[in-house]
């Protein structure tokens, strides 16, 4: 059991010792020093406690920066790449968008970072409904909603990473 | 009972035997033996186990082998060149020698104490390997043992994979990781046959620390912590990387005290771990003291504080049996504590004891630091931040199976599953900065997919198992848990349960599938190039073999006197000294700021200030890379803004906007008047403007810019070629002495 360190603040008075009764060297003296001359106003706060959230609570927050990680925020940040790239067309002269940038392995474009780190989050998310599917406590038609948009994820968020891969590395698995 | 009837079936065919026992004595013999053979459940299991193990060990170490395949065994790359040449120093003069090796062949005229700035972990691990087969009278030249440590050591990190996960969750998922480790690319990248870099060993040593701290933390004994700081010990010896080491296992025990897990475990653990780690780490010349004066170790002691300042109060509120005055006891303490530990960190960082987060390891926390600031640490492309393709390219599979092992995780938390997500989003994180540092997530990515995967496996086959309950109660195998009210549900749907187990089990297997495709052709393709030799498609599909930096270094080694100084950038100046075996003015170390700017102003000054620069440094040679006729793009043209630069940041003489036309960098008739006549572009195009390099194109067509150069006409005054090699990439010039007064 661990000392909730959080708990401690100095200079609080509001501890539940009587004040004859205590042996807080820290208490005595706040009592003399500030506190013999100055009234504490009468207020209704309370100390904020310290709970810790529940593990899911977490999980999604991870979840969350999981997704920012791998769609190249980072990258975002510090390159500052285009949201989405344009080429000139050689015969019209119009300027047409480039989703992907090409050329380099290491290089993107903001809106390509995100749209793939959307399906790869998919995937995973699709690997979790199946296992939810598989918990016995549930009713037999949420089991197979589950299960059905588990593994619907999973082929979607599988096929698209791997046709944004293929647009992205032109001779991939040659 | 199985067993039984074997009795029953021996003691018959004995019976047979006796009977003829001379007319085919062998047939029946051999029958009994086959048996005798069946084995129990639990050997069938041990039996398949070892049996994998033993195959990933082996897939782990040929995987790798693809460049030794194609090429020759050779070293690769920069930075192990270095390596071997110590390695080399070591085995030939032994261990004292290199201990205190003063070299004066690189960095010219400072020198550079080898001996206490390096990190001895790689070129002892391999010296030792070389002693121990010289011992069994294996002669192998150390060269072929410096090509083959990496994929040695890749396959020990899949064993200890295999019982870290084991550790963590289950054997299932132990196997697993073992097995996506052994072919990870993230992991491949840096461990091929012939790259003979600290890393081959590090990432061994670092999942070895990892697994036996978890162990010690798992079990509280002495013995496991002992072992883990020798682990430490060893990554200490082996990389620079060990920080990560010292801060997260410090973040990893706070996270256990904020969630309330402390221990008495978790206490031994730490503290032998991080006393007799930090002891053995200053045995380390170049780590030095760095644990008690650096701020980057200062987590660590901040830690081990607050362990005690935890086992204290736990021993006070045992002996007051009191709740009141503990509670006053509590109050006081900590904010003494806390008092404390912040005015001696205040002291010891106001007084310069303890020294700030340095540029390195800064640029990691704030990544936009070293963009503004250190352009070296920014113009290495390893460390430019990662986007989702390097991800998905490193990693395939395992992005989708990572949030789902992390769920996993989540939903068994236990003091070794908090670790393993721990370390999966720090070094994630850190990949994220950094696309070198994809490395060091690997292990994390791949255990925790494999828990994933190990996870959802057991789902499906324990669906496959309960339905066999129901109908057939006679032939009942395994475990299959029964339970007698589900037997009724599960009646109608069965079938479809049992069909669309197996579909799913299909599917799984199909996605590994692709997964081992996806990483034979990215290691085949991507990582297995030696970078000193350069392949390419000629025009009917056959291979073209550039092998101009081999045949550059070689004829420096045997056309110029041997106490003869290089000058050139500083990326060839492990290869020059190694292969060349010359004297070198800057090299890969780059500990010297100042020096390389030098140098770089030299690049990027008129001739005549550059050999003003070139004898103040007692020049002799001056060697430059170019790929304007083969098209080959990491060439000094194109890295020659990084000169300037550098240059620039020490030199004011020298600035950016000179060389760039309207922001642009150019080489052709437009390119700015101070770019065509600098020393780098004399010397990358001097002659160039008579060649004609492609079909169709005007003479002097740069086929890496893509351009026609500006400036044909180059006469050079004070430097003479000496020798350019067969396909223009790596050209040497001579430094004339100076012309007499008379």
């Amino acid at each position: 059991m661990a000392p909730r360190t959080g708990s401690t603040s100095t200079g609080s008075a509001m501890s539940e010792t009587s004040v004859e009764s205590s042996i807080d060297p820290l208490f005595h003296l706040l009592r003399t020093i500030p506190f013999s001359f100055l009234r504490p106003p009468r207020l209704r706060l309370k100390l904020p406690s310290f709970t810790l959230p529940s593990p899911m609570a977490v999980f999604s927050l991870i979840l969350l920066t999981y997704f920012l990680v791998i769609s190249g925020f980072i990258y975002d940040v510090i390159v500052e790449p285009p949201g989405i790239g344009s080429t000139q067309d050689p015969v019209t002269g119009a300027i047409r968008p480039v989703v992907f940038m090409s050329g380099r392995v290491n290089g993107q474009y903001i809106i390509e970072g995100l749209s793939s780190g959307f399906m790869f989050v998919m995937g995973g998310v699709g690997i979790i409904m199946l296992d939810l599917a598989l918990d016995k406590n549930r009713a037999k038609s949420v089991k197979a909603s589950y299960a059905t948009a588990g593994v619907s994820s999973i082929v979607i968020g599988y096929v698209m990473s791997m046709l944004f891969i293929r647009i992205k590395i032109p001779g991939y698995l040659h | 009972m199985g067993g039984k009837q074997d009795q029953t079936a021996n003691g018959s065919s004995k019976s047979e035997s006796m009977g003829a026992k001379k007319a085919s004595p062998d047939l029946l013999n051999s029958s009994f033996s086959f048996k005798s053979l069946k084995l129990k459940t639990k050997q069938q299991e041990l039996l398949l186990r070892v049996s994998i193990l033993g195959l990933v060990y082996v897939l782990a170490f040929i995987a790798r082998l693809f460049s030794v395949l194609r090429y020759e065994s050779m070293i690769h790359e920069f930075d192990p060149y270095f390596n071997y040449r110590t390695t080399l120093f070591l085995t030939e003069k032994g261990f004292y020698e290199f201990w205190n090796w003063f070299d004066s062949e690189s960095w010219y005229p400072l020198g550079r104490i080898i001996g206490g700035t390096l990190y001895p972990g790689l070129m002892v691990t391999a010296a030792l390997i070389y002693w121990t087969l010289r011992f069994l009278r294996f002669f192998v030249h150390i060269r072929e043992v410096c090509v083959l440590t990496a994929p040695f050591f890749a396959s020990n990190t899949t064993i200890v994979a295999y019982f870290f996960g084991k550790e963590i969750w289950d054997t299932g998922a132990g196997l697993v990781a073992a097995a996506l480790i052994a072919i990870c690319p993230g992991y491949i990248s840096r461990s091929v046959a012939g790259s003979y870099d600290n890393e081959a060993v590090a990432i061994f040593a670092l999942l070895l620390t990892f697994y036996l701290f978890v162990k010690a933390v798992k079990t509280g004994s002495l013995s496991w912590a002992l072992g883990s700081a020798f682990g430490y010990f060893y990554m200490v010896s082996a990389w620079g990387g060990y920080v990560f080491i010292i801060n997260l296992v410090p973040l990893y025990v706070l996270v256990l005290l904020i969630t309330g897990r402390y221990s008495m475990r978790l206490y031994v653990a730490y503290n032998c771990m991080y006393i007799l780690g930090m002891l053995l780490a200053m045995q380390i010349r170049f780590v030095g003291f760095q644990h008690v004066q650096s701020g980057e170790h200062m987590g660590a002691m901040g830690v081990f504080l607050l362990m005690q300042v935890f086992y204290f109060l736990d021993w006070v509120k045992y002996q007051l049996n009191d709740t009141k005055l503990f509670q006053t006891f509590l109050r006081i303490t900590v904010t003494s504590a806390i008092l404390v530990g912040g005015i001696a960190l205040g002291v010891g960082t106001a007084s310069g004891y303890i020294s700030p987060w340095t540029g390195r390891f800064y640029s990691l926390l704030d990544p936009t630091y070293a963009k503004d600031h250190i352009p070296i640490i920014a113009s290495v492309s390893e460390h430019q931040p990662t986007a989702w393709s390097s991800f998905m390219f490193d990693y395939h599979i395992l992005l989708f199976l990572f949030p789902a092992g992390l769920y996993f995780c989540f939903k068994r938390l236990s003091d070794a599953t908090i670790f393993i997500v721990m370390y999966g989003l720090t070094s994630l994180y850190f990949a994220g900065v950094m696309v070198r540092l994809i490395l060091v997530a690997t292990p994390a990515v791949c255990l925790i997919s494999a828990i994933a995967v190990s996870a959802t496996v057991k789902n499906l086959t324990s669906l496959l198992r309960t339905k066999q309950k129901v109908p057939q109660t006679g032939s009942t195998k395994g475990v299959g848990s029964s339970k007698s009210s589900s037997k009724v549900t599960l009646d109608q749907s069965q079938p479809f349960q049992k069909n669309g187990a197996i579909a799913l089990l299909v599917g799984v297997f199909y996605l590994l599938s692709r997964y081992a495709i996806h990483c034979t052709w990215v290691t085949s393709e991507a990582y297995s190039s030696p970078s000193i030799v350069l392949a390419a498609r000629g025009a009917h599909g056959n291979r073209i073999i550039f092998d101009d930096y081999r045949e550059a270094y070689y004829w420096l080694r045997q056309n110029t006197p041997t106490d003869a100084k290089v000058m050139s950038w500083w990326d060839y100046g492990y290869q020059i000294t190694a292969m060349g075996n010359r004297t070198v003015i800057v090299d890969n170390n780059t500990w010297n700021n100042t020096h390389i700017a030098t140098v770089g102003r030299a690049m990027s000054s008129y001739e005549d200030e550059a050999y003003d620069i070139m004898r103040s440094l007692d020049v002799n040679y001056v060697l430059v890379v170019f790929g304007g006729v083969t098209g080959y793009s990491s060439d000094d043209i194109n890295k020659f803004l990084w000169m300037v630069r550098i240059g620039g940041g020490v030199y004011p003489v020298i600035k950016e906007p000179d060389y760039l036309v309207n922001g642009e960098f150019r080489v052709d008739k437009g390119a700015s008047p101070k770019m065509l006549n600098c020393l780098m572009y004399k010397l990358c195009y001097y002659r160039f403007g008579e060649l004609v390099t492609e079909y169709g194109k005007p003479t002097g067509y740069d086929r890496a810019r893509g351009v026609e150069i500006g400036n044909k006409d180059i006469k050079l005054e004070h430097l003479e070629e000496a020798y350019t090699t067969s396909n223009w990439i790596v050209r040497i010039y001579r430094v004339k002495p100076p012309t007499n007064r008379l």
